[in-house]
């Protein structure tokens, strides 16, 4: 009897399904569904951050993709090795004593990286982050470009004026240059969208933004704008579970960051970023979307950071459980395995020559950033403005059309002016 | 000034401007406006009245209240080749873009070789009863962003000018327009293509006594001061700044070694303000012609006061040009 009048209540103060109440979808691609938390706990005196919820689910398999064929996983995989192995590569440099500054990586978001570029075509553009430095790969830069922004040489892409990822190309690979803060690379990319709108195409623009970085204010600026205007922002959002020391469940109270899609009224997809064949699936779906004018899409990728934030930073904040969880996630490690012994698309023999091809190509990179000259000091100066017909400024896409119409300018309202 | 005899129309400062960005849009079209409130209504002080009936909401675009997401989204568009021009429906409230500003746009040629041809265009200045956030003078932030041009009209056949040069620049510009001038001041402004340089100063007025170097609605308090200063036989020159980032230095020395006495006149308050880096391009280039301290006129180092009384007190006035320019002649 008491039961039952619990339930009437219960049933009086929860709101009816119907009209009232709306469904939003979500769109979750991932064979395995992490659900964990990590909190701040004091033990004797001392704050740590300690994870709880089960790790101790088994691997997931990778997931076929409904795009990519055996040469494309192939090419991606080659990219995601490329990419893992110059990251080595720079810190064996900074060992050396031959890098200027730090080392960041995307160790463990390679695959992430890698095939969410590769889905990108030649007119598109990228606004990469820090840890992307296998998408500006796949975009067309070399390891060498990289190593020598790295070692601060005269021949990197910004010719030593500045650092790591912070590169870019408007001429023939289509990346816009990061900055230090996070977010700004989102309304940016949206402008880009709009200038191709503007000459007549829909392009698709991506760039990455993380657990951290979402939290500034530019990334709503930037989203809802593009929402807004329907431009092709194809935003990953890296959840990546640290922000430089800080975890995830410090940044945002949402279950998942692809809710925040809800809000802005445009697609919300979460895929497994250890899986390149889910992120690839997902960024050729926003891709295309984008390409037919439809608008932005929110793709969630789940994955960890296994390093620290820069080489200086030894990570003893996070769990060790964490670590070992998402180690056994490694998305080359699985893709790998997926290409060798699910698919068979690689031989051992093949699998050798090309992982002995890559080193080859990052061996001589290597060299010629090394043996790469410094910048004169002198080379500080001057390129502050766009002067001398440096750059030509003209439409990349096609010249805007422009709407035919009376010439005559009207205006000249006098009436209800704010502050006279 | 054009010598061709055609008429010329009377236009208040306001339409020179809109007049000039009309024209770069029938003219180039790469140029599209975007901001807050500027299609349809056609932007709070009516800058871009009829344009979406013109060039349509494709090139006239109003966006959410957004201000980071206004100048990313223009440096993207000028990223493929566009030349957007941006309104910021106050001045004021650039602080909410800045880092899109000095860190995004300004830093983008010399880092990457990304030129961004941009016009950040609005209403900036005081004396219209605009209370803290509707009336400040926050050009010498971006003054001091090296990659930023940073331009100040005081006339309406300069701001037309300057307004279609600004548009033209590979360079982002950031262009301060005054709200106290838009329609208190009226001349004739061909209504032909015409650009004024950006980076050049003009002199408003010849004079051989005493320098007042200044920009904007400081201009006409510097204008006024001197009608009366010339009846007591002291004659001023006006140099009118027009471009303050880069600074006409040439123009600068010039009028020194002509008068060798300098007043430096503005509205944005006293310290950090731009005087103090006009006294030491002087004592760079002109130390020796001095004859006597180069003064600095401008508004006190506090926020920009609500009530008139208050306002008034805060802006420099022409009593104040009076009594600076007695003293420092008596010198």
């Amino acid at each position: 009897m008491v039961k039952k009048q619990k339930a009437k209540r219960a049933a009086r103060s929860a709101p009816s399904p119907g009209a009232n109440q709306r469904t939003y979808t979500i769109a979750d691609h991932r064979l395995e569904k992490l659900d964990i938390s990590i909190r701040q706990v004091r033990k004797s005196g001392k704050v740590s951050y300690e994870v709880t919820g089960d790790l101790s689910a088994p691997v997931p398999p990778i997931r076929d993709s409904k795009y990519l064929g055996k040469r494309q996983c192939i090419e991606i995989y080659r990219w995601m090795l490329l990419n893992r192995k110059m990251e080595a590569a720079l810190e064996n440099l900074y060992k050396q004593g031959k890098v200027v500054g730090g080392v960041y990586f995307g160790l463990g978001q390679e695959g992430c990286s890698c095939a969410s570029a590769y889905a990108l075509h030649k007119e598109d553009w990228l606004g990469p982050m820090i840890r992307n430095q296998g998408s500006t790969l796949v975009r067309g830069f070399s390891p060498r470009d990289i190593m020598m922004q790295y070692m601060a040489k005269a021949g990197s892409p910004t010719h030593g004026r500045d650092a790591s990822s912070h590169f870019g190309d408007i001429k023939d690979r289509n990346v816009v240059s990061p900055i230090s803060t996070l977010g700004d690379l989102l309304p940016v990319l949206a402008g880009v969208a709009l200038g191709a709108r503007l000459q007549g195409r829909n392009i698709a623009v991506m760039t990455y933004i993380g657990d951290g970085g979402q939290s500034t204010g530019v990334t709503y600026e930037g989203l809802n704008f593009a929402a807004v205007q329907d431009l092709g922002l194809v935003l990953f959002v890296e959840n990546n579970l640290w922000a430089y020391s800080t975890p995830a469940d410090m940044q945002f109270r949402v279950k998942d960051l692809a809710e925040r899609a809800i809000a802005y009224g445009i697609p919300g997809v979460i895929v497994d970023g250890t899986d390149p064949c889910q992120v690839y699936d997902a960024a050729h779906e926003a891709c295309e979307r984008a390409r037919r004018g439809q608008g932005p899409t929110l793709i969630e990728a789940k994955m960890m950071r296994m390093k620290g934030h820069a080489i200086h930073d030894a990570a003893d904040y996070v769990p060790k459980p964490l670590f070992e969880y998402w180690r056994k996630r490694d998305c080359i490690t699985r893709f790998e395995n997926y290409l060798l012994n699910v698919k068979k698309w690689l031989t051992v023999t093949e699998n050798r020559e090309l992982i002995a091809g890559v080193d080859q190509q990052l061996e001589a990179d290597r060299d010629f950033a090394v043996s790469s000259p410094m910048p004169e000091p002198e080379s500080a100066a001057g390129g502050v403005y766009c002067e001398n017909g440096c750059h030509e400024i003209e439409p990349k896409y096609a010249m805007p059309k422009s709407r035919k119409g009376s010439v005559v300018s009207a205006g000249g309202k006098e009436a209800a002016v704010h502050l006279r | 000034m054009p010598d061709k005899k055609i008429a010329m129309p009377q236009l208040t400062y306001l339409e020179a401007i809109r007049q000039g960005i009309w024209e770069e849009m029938e003219r180039d079209p790469t140029v599209f406006c975007l901001g807050e409130d500027i299609g349809i209504y056609g932007g709070a002080f009516k800058v871009t009245d009829g344009f979406i009936d013109r060039f349509g909401p494709e090139r006239v675009i109003d966006t959410p209240i957004a201000e980071s997401a206004i100048v990313g989204a223009a440096f993207g568009a000028s990223l493929t080749g566009m030349r957007p021009v941006a309104e910021f429906q106050f001045m004021d409230f650039i602080g909410c873009a800045f880092n899109q500003i000095v860190n995004m746009v300004a830093k983008a040629h010399y880092r990457w070789g990304a030129p961004a041809p941009l016009v950040i265009r609005g209403p900036s200045g005081g004396n219209v009863h605009g209370g803290p956030y509707h009336s400040q003078n926050p050009e010498m932030w971006f003054v001091h962003a090296p990659g930023l041009k940073v331009v100040c009209p005081a006339s309406a056949y300069d701001a037309k000018g300057l307004i279609k040069a600004a548009i033209r620049d590979n360079n982002p510009v950031i262009f301060f327009e005054h709200k106290y001038l838009y329609r208190r001041i009226k001349e004739e402004v061909p209504a032909e293509d015409y650009i004024v340089p950006l980076g050049k100063a003009r002199t408003v007025r010849e004079g051989r006594d005493l320098s007042i170097i200044t920009y904007a609605a400081m201009v006409h308090i510097a204008l006024e001061a001197a009608e009366t200063l010339s009846a007591e036989g002291t004659e001023i020159e006006i140099v009118d700044l027009r471009t303050i980032s880069p600074l006409d230095r040439e123009a600068i020395a010039a009028t020194v070694r002509k008068t060798s006495n300098v007043i430096v006149l503005h509205e944005h308050s006293r310290t950090g303000g731009l005087a103090g880096e006009i006294a030491s391009i002087i004592n760079e280039d002109a130390f020796d012609h001095l004859d006597g301290p180069i003064v600095r006129i401008a508004a006190q180092d506090s926020p920009v006061p609500f009530s008139p009384p208050q306002e008034e007190y805060f802006l420099p006035q022409v009593s104040d040009v009076l009594r600076e320019a007695r003293r420092l002649k008596a010198y």
